[in-house]
C-alpha cells in the first residue's frame, strides 16, 4: 500500500539459523532483529491492508453495520432509528443477517469514519452531512455509488435537489435520507411589542435593516448567535452569500477556477453582514459563545431572531407555542435568481467503498424510503424525508407547513454543500470573525476567502480535478 | 594457556553477543511502537494523494505547508505560548521556597495549588470558556468589584484569545513545578539554611545562593518539559476553548495537524507537519542536552 509492507517482508528471508545457547555474532543478532521486527509488522500491515469481505461478495453474511447521525438536530430520530432496525430485524427482510445501527457523535462522525475507511474496517453504511462533506469521502474513495445497487425507479422517486447535492461523475452516490429546511426563527410577541406586524416578517434587506433597527429600540437583542465554536460561518454564508448567483453552477465556478472570489456577485455579502454588526443587531458576546447558546437566546427570549433549522424550529414552536414563534426567510437584498430562495439541504447516508454487503445496504436503504417509515420518522423526529412519495398531509405544525410550501415554490439551494470544507475552515469562518472584531473591514474578509481557496487549490489538486468535472444534475 | 584461552576468548564473545539477545524482545517491542509509527510517518509527508486513491511521492507536501499563512501563525502561537514557561518556573519556584518554610497552613497550600494539575485539561478548557465568556463570571465579578473597564472579550478578541489560553495553561500546569521543587527541596540539608540564618544571611540571599543552585537541576528539567509542552501538548486546552479562533488567532501546530488529518481527510500534510514539528522538538532535546553537559562539565 505504502511500500513498508514488502520491505518488511523482505526480512522473512532471513532466517536465524543459529540454536539458541550458541554464541551469536552481531550479524546474526542484528538479522535475527529484522526478522523478529518482520514477523511482528506483518500481521499488523495485513490486516491493515485486506478487506473485511468474509467472501460473500455484495451480500456477505453478518451483521450489517450502520453509522448514523441525527439526534442532535432532530431529537427522537435516536428512538426512530432503533425501532426501525429492530423492526426491520424482526420482519427477516434481510436472511442474510441483522442490521446493527450505532448513533455517532458529531465530533468524530468524520475522524471515526476515516480511521475505519483507512484501516477498511468499519460500518456498511455511513452517514454524511450532505453535499461536499459527502463528496469528499467519495473523492477519496470511501463510498461506493448508490446507483450502481439500486433502481432507476428508486432514484427517481428521490428530490431532485438533494439528489444533485451528491451526484457527481453521472452517478448518484449519497441516498438523501432527511431534509433540514433551514431559515430564521422570529419571535411574534416581540416584533408586536416593537410595533412590527408580527404575522408579515420582513422579505427584503430594508424591511430587515427596519425590523431590526425597531426591536433593538424596543430593549431586546435582534439576533442572536453564537460563533465561538466556528459554524456559524457556514450559515452565514449560505443565508446571504449566493443571493448574487443565477444558478448553482455560479457557486462552484470560483472552486472550478473560472473566477476569482471577488466583485459584488460574491462578497455583497459581506457588506450586508457588516452592516447588520455595526449597527449592533447580534448581540455582544457572539464570538464567546457557541452556536447552540446563541440559538438558545431565541428560547429564552433573550432575542428576537435566530438561526435555525426546521425540527428545531418545530421544537420552539410546540415549547413556546405558534403564537410565539414564527418562521421566515432570508430577507433578500440580491439580484440573482437564487436571491429569493428557500434552502432545504439533505443529510445522506451512503455505501461505504469497502463494504462486503453492498447490496443488502442498498437495501435497507431503500426500506429507510417507504412511505411507512418515512411518515414514522417525521412523526419521531420531525425529520422530513427528501421524497416526492412524501405526503405533506402528514405535516403537523404550522412552521412544517409554511416551510413545505416554501420548497415547492423558491430555488433550493445550501452554499455550504457545494464548496469544499477548508474553504469555510480558513476562509468563511475566520473572515466573518473578523467582521465581529472592532477593526474588522470587509476587505481583509475577502482576502481571508480568496487565500482560502488558493490554499486548498494549493494543497488539494484532486479535489479542483473533482469541481472541474462536476457535472451538475439538472 | 593456550587450552585457557581458546574458551575464554569464546566465553567473552558470548558474553558481549548475549546482551544483544536479552535486549532483543524490548528492542522489537521499541521498534514496532516507536519505529514503526517513524516510518510511516515519514512515508506518508512524502506520499502526495491523487484523485480516487491514486499516488504519486515528493516534497509536494512540505512546500505546500510551508505555504500555509495558517501553519507560520499557528507556529508563532506556540512561540508565544513559550512564554509561559519562565513565568510558570518562577512562580511555581518562589511558591516551592516558600511552602518548604513551612508557613502556616502550609499542607493545605500545597494541595491547594496541585489540585488545578490533576484536573483532566477538557475539564479546565471547558470551565474556563464559560468563565472568561463577555458575560462569563470574571467580567462578572469585575462589574461586581467596580473594574468594569477591565471585562473583556477574553477569548471573543482576537488580540486577547491566545493569552487567555495563556493564562489558563499557567493556572494548570504551575502546580506540577511545585511538587516537583517542593521534592526537591526536601533533600536540602536543613543544617545549610540554619547554618546560613546563623551567619545573619537574608531571605534572598539564602534564596540565591542555597535554594536556587540546588535546584537547578530540576529547574532545566522543568524548562525544558515546559518547552515540549508548549510545543506538543496544548492542542486540548485550544481545541476546548477556543477551536482555533476567532478568526484563526489561537491556531496552534497541534490543532492544524488535527484538522489537515481527520477533518479535511489530508493525512499527509498532516504528516509533513508532524515531521516539521518533530524535527524541531528534536533540535529543542539537543540544545537541551548540550546545555545539561555544560552545566556538568561547569559543575565538575
Amino acid at each position: 500500500m505504502n511500500g513498508f509492507g514488502p520491505r518488511a517482508s523482505s526480512n522473512a528471508g532471513h532466517p536465524l539459523g543459529q540454536p539458541l545457547g550458541h554464541p551469536l555474532g552481531r550479524r546474526q543478532v542484528l538479522r535475527g532483529l529484522g526478522l523478529t521486527a518482520g514477523l511482528v509488522a506483518v500481521p499488523g500491515l495485513l490486516s491493515a491492508c485486506g478487506s473485511d469481505d468474509d467472501g460473500g461478495g455484495a451480500n456477505a453474511s453478518g451483521d450489517l453495520l450502520v453509522w448514523y447521525w441525527g439526534e442532535q438536530e432532530a431529537a427522537g430520530m435516536k428512538d426512530f432509528f432503533e425501532a426501525q432496525v429492530t423492526q426491520y430485524n424482526a420482519a427477516g427482510t434481510d436472511s442474510a443477517g441483522d442490521v446493527k445501527a450505532v448513533l455517532q457523535e458529531s465530533d468524530t462522525l468524520y475522524t471515526a469514519f476515516r480511521t475505519a475507511a483507512e484501516a477498511e474496517d468499519g460500518p456498511d453504511v455511513q452517514f454524511f452531512w450532505g453535499g461536499t462533506q459527502a463528496l469528499e469521502d467519495v473523492w477519496m474513495g470511501n463510498v461506493e455509488p448508490l446507483s450502481d445497487h439500486v433502481s432507476k425507479e428508486f432514484l427517481d422517486q428521490l428530490d431532485t435537489d438533494a439528489r444533485r447535492e451528491t451526484y457527481w461523475d453521472d452517478k448518484q452516490w449519497g441516498m438523501p435520507f432527511y431534509q433540514i429546511g433551514t431559515a430564521w426563527a422570529y419571535n411574534k410577541k416581540m416584533f408586536a411589542q416593537a410595533g412590527l406586524d408580527p404575522e408579515v416578517p420582513p422579505a427584503t434587506w430594508d424591511e430587515f435593516i427596519a425590523a431590526l433597527t425597531a426591536l433593538k429600540s424596543s430593549g431586546v437583542t435582534p439576533l442572536g448567535a453564537g460563533f465561538k465554536d466556528a459554524y456559524l460561518g457556514g450559515w452565514l454564508v449560505s443565508y446571504l452569500g449566493g443571493q448574487n448567483f443565477d444558478s448553482i453552477d455560479d457557486a462552484i465556478a470560483v472552486f472550478r477556477g473560472d473566477t476569482d472570489y471577488s466583485g459584488t456577485k460574491y462578497t455583497e455579502w459581506l457588506d450586508r453582514l457588516k452592516e447588520l454588526i455595526d449597527r449592533g443587531f447580534f448581540n455582544d458576546d457572539v464570538l464567546s459563545i457557541d452556536l447552540y447558546q446563541g440559538q438558545q437566546m431565541f428560547e429564552t427570549q433573550e432575542a428576537a431572531i435566530t438561526n435555525s433549522v426546521q425540527p428545531q424550529i418545530v421544537g420552539f414552536e410546540r415549547k413556546m407555542g405558534a403564537d410565539t414563534v414564527g418562521v421566515m426567510r432570508t430577507p433578500v437584498y440580491g439580484t440573482g435568481a437564487l436571491a429569493d430562495f428557500f434552502p432545504a439541504p439533505s443529510q445522506v447516508l451512503t455505501i461505504t467503498s469497502f463494504s462486503p454487503r453492498q447490496d443488502r445496504a442498498a437495501k435497507f436503504l431503500e426500506h429507510l424510503h417507504e412511505p411507512a417509515v418515512m411518515k414514522a420518522m417525521y412523526e419521531a423526529c420531525g425529520a422530513i424525508t427528501p421524497d416526492k412519495n412524501f405526503d405533506p398531509a402528514w405535516l403537523n405544525t404550522e412552521a412544517d407547513k409554511t416551510m413545505a410550501q416554501w420548497k415547492e415554490t423558491l430555488p433550493n439551494f445550501w452554499y455550504q454543500y457545494y464548496y469544499p470544507f477548508p474553504f469555510e475552515r480558513d476562509g468563511v469562518t475566520p473572515g466573518v470573525q473578523q467582521l465581529f472584531q472592532p477593526d474588522g473591514t470587509v476587505e481583509a474578509a475577502v482576502k481571508t476567502m480568496q487565500e482560502a481557496i488558493d490554499k486548498w487549490r494549493r494543497e488539494q489538486p484532486a479535489q479542483v480535478k473533482a469541481y472541474q468535472d462536476w457535472q451538475l444534475l439538472s | 594457556m593456550s587450552q585457557l584461552a581458546g574458551p575464554a576468548r569464546a566465553g567473552r564473545a558470548g558474553n558481549g553477543a548475549t546482551p544483544y539477545l536479552w535486549l532483543a524482545p524490548a528492542a522489537v517491542v521499541l521498534l514496532a511502537v516507536f519505529g514503526y509509527p517513524l516510518v510511516r510517518l515519514l512515508l506518508e509527508s512524502v506520499t502526495v494523494p491523487g484523485l480516487m486513491g491514486e499516488t504519486d511521492h515528493g516534497l509536494e507536501n512540505f512546500r505546500s505547508v510551508l505555504a500555509d499563512p495558517l501553519l507560520r501563525s499557528a507556529v508563532l502561537n506556540n512561540l508565544r505560548l513559550f512564554l509561559a514557561v519562565p513565568v510558570m518556573t518562577v512562580v511555581a519556584v518562589l511558591l516551592a521556597t516558600l511552602l518548604h518554610e513551612r508557613i502556616a497552613g502550609w499542607r493545605f497550600y500545597r494541595s491547594i495549588v496541585f489540585v488545578p494539575y490533576v484536573m483532566a485539561i477538557p475539564v479546565v478548557g471547558i470551565i474556563f470558556s464559560y468563565i472568561l465568556q463577555r458575560h462569563g463570571l470574571l467580567n462578572e465579578f469585575l462589574e461586581t468589584v467596580g473594574l468594569r473597564s477591565l471585562a473583556q472579550d477574553w477569548l471573543g478578541d482576537s488580540q486577547l484569545a491566545i493569552w487567555s489560553v495563556w493564562l489558563v495553561i499557567v493556572w494548570q500546569q504551575f502546580g506540577f513545578g511545585v511538587v516537583l521543587f517542593l521534592a526537591r527541596l526536601s533533600s536540602l540539608d536543613p543544617a545549610l539554611l540554619e547554618a546560613a540564618k546563623v551567619d545573619r544571611a537574608g531571605w534572598w540571599r539564602r534564596f540565591w545562593h542555597i535554594v536556587l543552585p540546588h535546584l537547578a537541576p530540576i529547574i532545566e528539567f522543568f524548562l525544558t518539559l515546559g518547552l515540549i509542552n508548549m510545543l506538543s501538548w496544548v492542542f486540548n486546552y485550544v481545541y476546548v476553548m477556543t477551536n482555533g479562533g476567532p478568526a484563526r488567532s489561537t491556531y496552534v501546530t497541534e490543532l492544524v495537524i488535527y484538522q489537515q488529518a481527520f477533518r479535511d481527510g489530508l493525512p499527509n500534510l498532516a504528516a509533513a507537519v508532524s515531521v516539521l514539528l518533530l524535527a524541531f522538538a528534536t533540535l529543542l532535546l539537543t540544545v537541551q542536552s548540550l546545555v545539561r553537559r555544560r552545566i556538568e562539565r561547569m559543575e565538575s
